[in-house]
């Protein structure tokens, strides 16, 4: 586990007793990382400023079902605002191909220490993800960072979309069973 | 396990790692969060793939939001004005409208102490609650029977170290948490309820226990670290 995943953990249960300091201070340690997801997955500055606030609501009301022990309170953190940022995309009808204005903005620093996930758990996923094809690995790894679809991937690898759910389906297999082995 | 309920099995894990990984439609989302919601099982195997999968966040790159955004979102929370002016329980905003609903909750309360036993339906189904923390060595369980004025707590593992105390909170809705007082040193304990609280013990209510100095919190709200956390369910 990171440094400072703790405070955050503990942040997280001072929100759920209704904190407004601590909330702050989660605030201020968190929002540019799951910024960083909204505008990466969302594309656009506005909506995901609009995202951001939608998942700090989220964090606020659910604070107390922070489910201890099993997620890492980072983890816990990044998954409301993935699904938030996916789920505003998927309402959107028409799945433009905007210029990638996540680039523009992005700090030049490199996270804060305590946010970043272990360097340990990052070369265990990478040396999983040389042990698959590697446009599988590409596909896996586009899924997750951009929030894509079946449909959208299969659109840009230029696959069936029955090619596209085979790929994801073995790959996610193969990495679960590869984490577990290492 | 025979080969029927493996590849049950299997489907679910995939399900599940396919709405971790973000590729499902928003049908087949909501669906997924209506099972994480009614089945633990599978929620945590969800949990299991979030954690899996997490190494691939490193792609992301921390962008600091626009100043305002904060104020905005504590709009939302608390109603509170952006930019914020005053603290806002130093406002008159603030103290009218609970000054309302101060004396509508003593004219409802008077009302329900006198109509009790008359219209009010029986007493709901039983709530629990599991008490526990990340890091934690504490636990504890709590049952609340609706209608009564106590909740039971039993220790499951842990206990106070020398010369501090366990304070139990309530915490409903956007409230800030109320003490239910200090738990004995050891074993289990019936924390009295006053009416006013008792009302609020509902399923989706949070309890929660703080480490304090003897004797309890000296200032009203939670000092300590908290030891454990959990929301009220129905048994």
């Amino acid at each position: 586990m990171a440094p400072g995943q703790d405070d955050i953990a503990e942040l997280i249960t001072r929100v759920a007793l209704r904190d407004r300091r601590a909330f702050a201070l989660l605030y201020e340690r968190t929002a540019p990382k799951l910024h960083g997801f909204c505008l990466r997955i969302l594309r656009d500055r506005t909506r995901a400023e609009d995202a951001l606030q939608d998942v700090y609501v989220k964090v606020w009301r659910g604070a107390a079902t922070f489910a201890p022990g099993r997620a890492s309170a980072m983890t816990w953190l990044i998954a409301i605002a993935r699904h938030h940022a996916i789920d505003v995309m998927r309402a959107r009808v028409v799945v433009e191909d905007e210029l990638d204005t996540a680039g523009e903005v992005a700090d030049a620093g490199p996270d804060p220490e305590h946010l970043a996930i272990a360097a340990g758990e990052r070369r265990r996923i990478d040396a999983c993800l040389d042990e698959l094809k590697p446009e599988r690995a590409e596909a896996l790894k586009a899924a997750y960072v951009e929030g894509y679809s079946y449909e959208e991937l299969a659109r840009r690898f230029a696959v069936p979309l029955n090619t596209m759910r085979t790929w994801l389906r073995r790959g996610l297999m193969s990495l679960r069973e590869c984490l577990e082995r290492r | 396990m025979n080969e029927e309920s493996a590849k049950r099995g299997d489907d679910r894990d995939l399900l599940a790692a396919e709405y971790v990984l973000g590729v499902l439609d928003q049908a087949a989302r909501q669906e997924v969060r209506r099972r994480i919601a009614a089945d633990p099982d599978f929620a945590g195997i969800v949990a299991d793939w979030e954690a899996r999968l997490a190494a691939f966040g490193d792609a992301y790159q921390s962008v600091s939001p626009p100043g305002h955004l904060k104020a905005a979102i504590d709009a939302r929370l608390f109603g509170q004005k952006a930019p914020a002016a005053g603290r806002f329980w130093q406002t008159i905003g603030f103290w009218r409208p609970l000054a309302i609903v101060t004396s509508l909750l003593f004219v409802l309360s008077t009302a329900i102490g006198l109509w009790n036993g008359v219209f009010l339906p029986p007493p709901a189904g039983n709530l629990i609650v599991s008490l526990q923390a990340e890091g934690s060595p504490v636990s504890f369980v709590a049952l609340y029977q609706p209608g009564t004025d106590a909740v039971r707590l039993s220790p499951v593992s842990g206990e106070a170290e020398a010369g501090k105390d366990f304070e139990l909170w309530l915490i409903e809705g956007d409230n800030p948490a109320v003490s239910l007082g200090v738990l004995p040193k050891t074993g289990s304990a019936r924390i009295a309820l006053p009416p006013r609280l008792a009302r609020r013990l509902v399923a989706g209510t949070t309890l929660a226990i703080s480490l304090e100095p003897a004797g309890g919190s000296p200032t009203g709200v939670a000092t300590g670290p908290i030891v454990a956390i959990g929301q009220a369910r129905p048994i």
